[in-house]
């Protein structure tokens, strides 16, 4: 008898664990591939959701880089790592054709982000993603105090550029002017955008990423040739570095100049000292925002949603306070931003706000590109080469 | 009747588990190798578009230098650290087998093979780079201009066939150590009663006895140089500029960058063939000596 007792509780026990809200508490996964401090300035926004809601959020690290590999099997087998996945928006774009996102559509008012910023993770009239803050890539990072103590001035034209490179080459105890930062390649895919937008121009960059322009045109291999070979070639750039080492070495006093994101208000110990100028005749200046959407095959479809439109919003306020970051979101106030901030937003004034090139073309033709720019930055003379093997992967 | 049975019993599970996980994936890729994106037969098409790719093959190396194409470099790859590792593995065997402490050096020695492969890759990032790295550190002692040997086309290759010379040593160590265990003493002790060298009883009785295990250190190295895949992602991505790129590496693009499956089976298949066309007479050969 007391056997039969001790069955039917075990048996009630765990029915009553089986039914929703009792087995498990609801808890949503976010996937991005922010580590480091840029993880820390991030967590903030899921605590805020959670505060908001009530629903856990448990956060996971993966590189986009890994999640191209592991989401289309994943989805193929009608499953998925995380409730929102931050992806590139090619990615998110590619894989909702084929069902595997969930429709956003309702849950995010376009009107009241930047104009376009919602149209990469668009199919018609359907959205498929929700959009994050964005990041500008805005140009050279300098120490104040570094250009202070050796007499040096942001340059105005490409000609002191290149004079004010020599002179920083020229202090002691630098080993190249400019630090090049290395990753799986994009930092050099961000100098060469920011190269292309400054000389060849904004309506260069949409061509390339249209395809309605060749690699080797005239146009795109003369600031190739013409601007970025002669640097290359007189060393003012350190060969490829990984690129948070880089950064460590140029703060540190290694290299005078670093091309990199606006995040790295966010990274260094003084953002105070922090000084940026874009290339002279700069044209267009990439903003690349960061993209979320939700997987088909969440458990909590609303809850995720709910999320992933957080995070679009109200979640932009929370994340600019932390630095680094611009909103993609209008209603995110100015007051909100820290000062270093407002002036790298500053710096979009006049000038066109453009998408990542390699971002938002994607593919094959994204690591062919990181990986010719580190052949260029090692052997400068084969950029015929470089071009070449760019149009032939981007047909 | 009864004893047959057992064995196909007992045979039976296996033979399910193979058929499923293994001939069913094999057969399918070989399959999609011969097939259309759209699923049309496409006879050899496939392949001889793969193997005309630069990225394959790259007959421009020959004039201007790396890159070669990702076969090449497979080619270049087996042909250093396929003779390299069986002599170091074999002299470390020998030189350590009778050496006081020999053991401890041989473990330290196998650090090499139980480090994974993803993490010997970022260490290798780290061992050549030009500002943080020892070997270049080490080589500016001569010289040498002080540079990222992984991030230079001329070096990049050679660079990670070093790195994996370190990785995989020591399989090859303990295989022969392992081998010259079996060797009987008084086979040594004749030799010496006969007035033999040590060079001529290391090459006339330690070689030819460790001729089994040669085989099969050369047989399982060449496989493993083969499908050489995780040091190269991690250390160099295949650059730069394609200077490092191999089969393994390439067939992930095809797969995981471009999302062609056929081209990726292309590739699959014709390491497979190359595999089995290697390993198949030297374990026959094997069986032969034994």
């Amino acid at each position: 008898m007391r056997r039969k007792i001790l069955v039917v509780l075990l048996v009630a026990l765990v029915a009553i664990c089986s039914l929703p809200g009792v087995a498990a508490e609801k808890k949503l996964t976010v996937i991005s591939g922010w580590s480091g401090p840029e993880m820390d300035a991030f967590m903030p926004v899921l605590s805020a959701f959670e505060k908001e809601t009530g629903i856990k959020v448990d956060y996971q690290i993966y590189r986009a880089e890994d999640l191209a590999v592991l989401l289309p099997a994943q989805f193929d087998a009608k499953t998925a790592p995380g409730d929102v996945i931050f992806m590139w928006a090619w990615f998110v774009d590619k894989h909702a054709e084929d069902g595997h996102v969930l429709d956003m559509t309702g849950y995010l008012n376009e009107a009241d982000f930047i104009p376009g910023a919602l149209d990469p993770v668009k199919s018609g009239d359907k959205l498929y993603g929700g959009v994050f803050t964005g990041k500008v890539k805005p140009g050279f990072w300098y120490r104040k105090s570094f250009f202070k103590k050796h007499g040096l001035s942001e340059p105005k034209t490409f000609l002191e550029f290149m004079e004010l490179c020599g002179k920083i080459q020229k202090i002691s105890g630098i080993k190249a002017a400019i630090a090049s930062g290395n990753g799986v390649g994009w930092p050099l895919s961000d100098i060469a955008e920011h190269f292309i937008a400054s000389y060849a121009g904004p309506d260069v960059t949409h061509a390339l990423i249209d395809k309605k322009i060749s690699w080797q045109d005239p146009v795109v291999a003369s600031v190739f040739k013409d601007r970025l070979v002669p640097l290359l070639e007189a060393g003012y750039f350190s060969e490829p570095v990984e690129w948070t080492m880089a950064q460590d070495l140029w703060w540190g006093g290694d290299y005078g100049l670093f091309f990199m994101g606006s995040w790295i208000t966010g990274m260094v110990d003084d953002p105070d000292d922090l000084g940026v100028f874009s290339l002279p005749e700069c044209k267009g200046i990439v903003f690349a925002p960061d993209y979320a959407f939700v997987p088909a095959y969440t458990k909590y479809p609303e809850e995720a949603r709910q999320l992933l439109a957080f995070l679009s919003t109200k979640g932009q306020e929370v994340q600019v306070t932390t630095g680094g970051h611009i909103a993609t979101y209008t209603k995110v106030p100015l007051s909100a931003y820290p000062g270093v901030d407002r002036g790298v937003a500053a710096l979009l004034d006049g000038v066109v706000a453009l998408p990542d090139l390699d971002d938002t073309i994607g593919g094959e033709w994204q690591p062919a590109f990181w990986d010719q720019l580190k052949l260029l930055w090692v052997s400068p003379d084969r950029v015929d080469e470089v071009l070449e093997t760019l149009q032939r992967k981007a047909k | 009747m009864g004893q047959t049975r057992g064995r196909i019993f007992f045979f039976l599970p296996a033979l399910v588990l193979l058929a499923v996980f293994v001939v069913y994936p094999v057969a399918n890729t070989v399959w999609l190798s011969f097939q259309t994106p759209d699923g049309e037969f496409a006879f050899f098409r496939n392949y001889a578009d793969v193997l005309s790719e630069p990225e394959i093959v790259d007959l421009r190396g020959f004039k201007r230098g790396f890159p070669y194409g990702a076969l090449i470099h497979n080619i270049i790859w087996i042909v250093i650290h396929l003779p390299l590792t069986v002599m170091l593995g074999l002299i470390l065997a020998v030189i350590l087998r009778d050496v006081k402490g020999g053991v401890l050096i041989k473990s330290i020695v196998f650090l090499g093979m139980v480090t994974p492969m993803v993490v010997g890759g970022i260490i290798l990032r780290f061992l050549f780079d030009g500002s943080v790295g020892i070997l270049p550190s080490f080589l500016a002692l001569f010289g040498v201009k002080q540079r990222t040997l992984t991030a230079h086309p001329d070096t990049a290759l050679f660079a990670l066939i070093a790195g994996s010379l370190w990785l995989w040593t020591p399989f090859s160590m303990v295989l022969y150590s392992a081998g010259l265990e079996t060797i009987p003493d008084y086979v040594y002790e004749a030799a010496v009663i006969d007035g033999a060298s040590p060079l001529r009883i290391f090459f006339l009785i330690t070689v030819p006895l460790l001729r089994p295990v040669t085989g099969v250190v050369v047989t399982m190295t060449f496989l493993w140089v083969l499908k050489i895949f995780d040091i190269v992602f991690v250390a160099t991505m295949g650059g730069p500029g394609g200077a490092s790129n191999v089969l393994a590496l390439q067939m992930y693009m095809y797969a995981f960058r471009e999302f062609n499956p056929n081209a990726a089976a292309v590739v699959a298949t014709f390491l497979m063939i190359v595999a089995l066309v290697v390993s198949i007479p030297t374990f026959r050969a094997l069986r032969g000596d034994n």
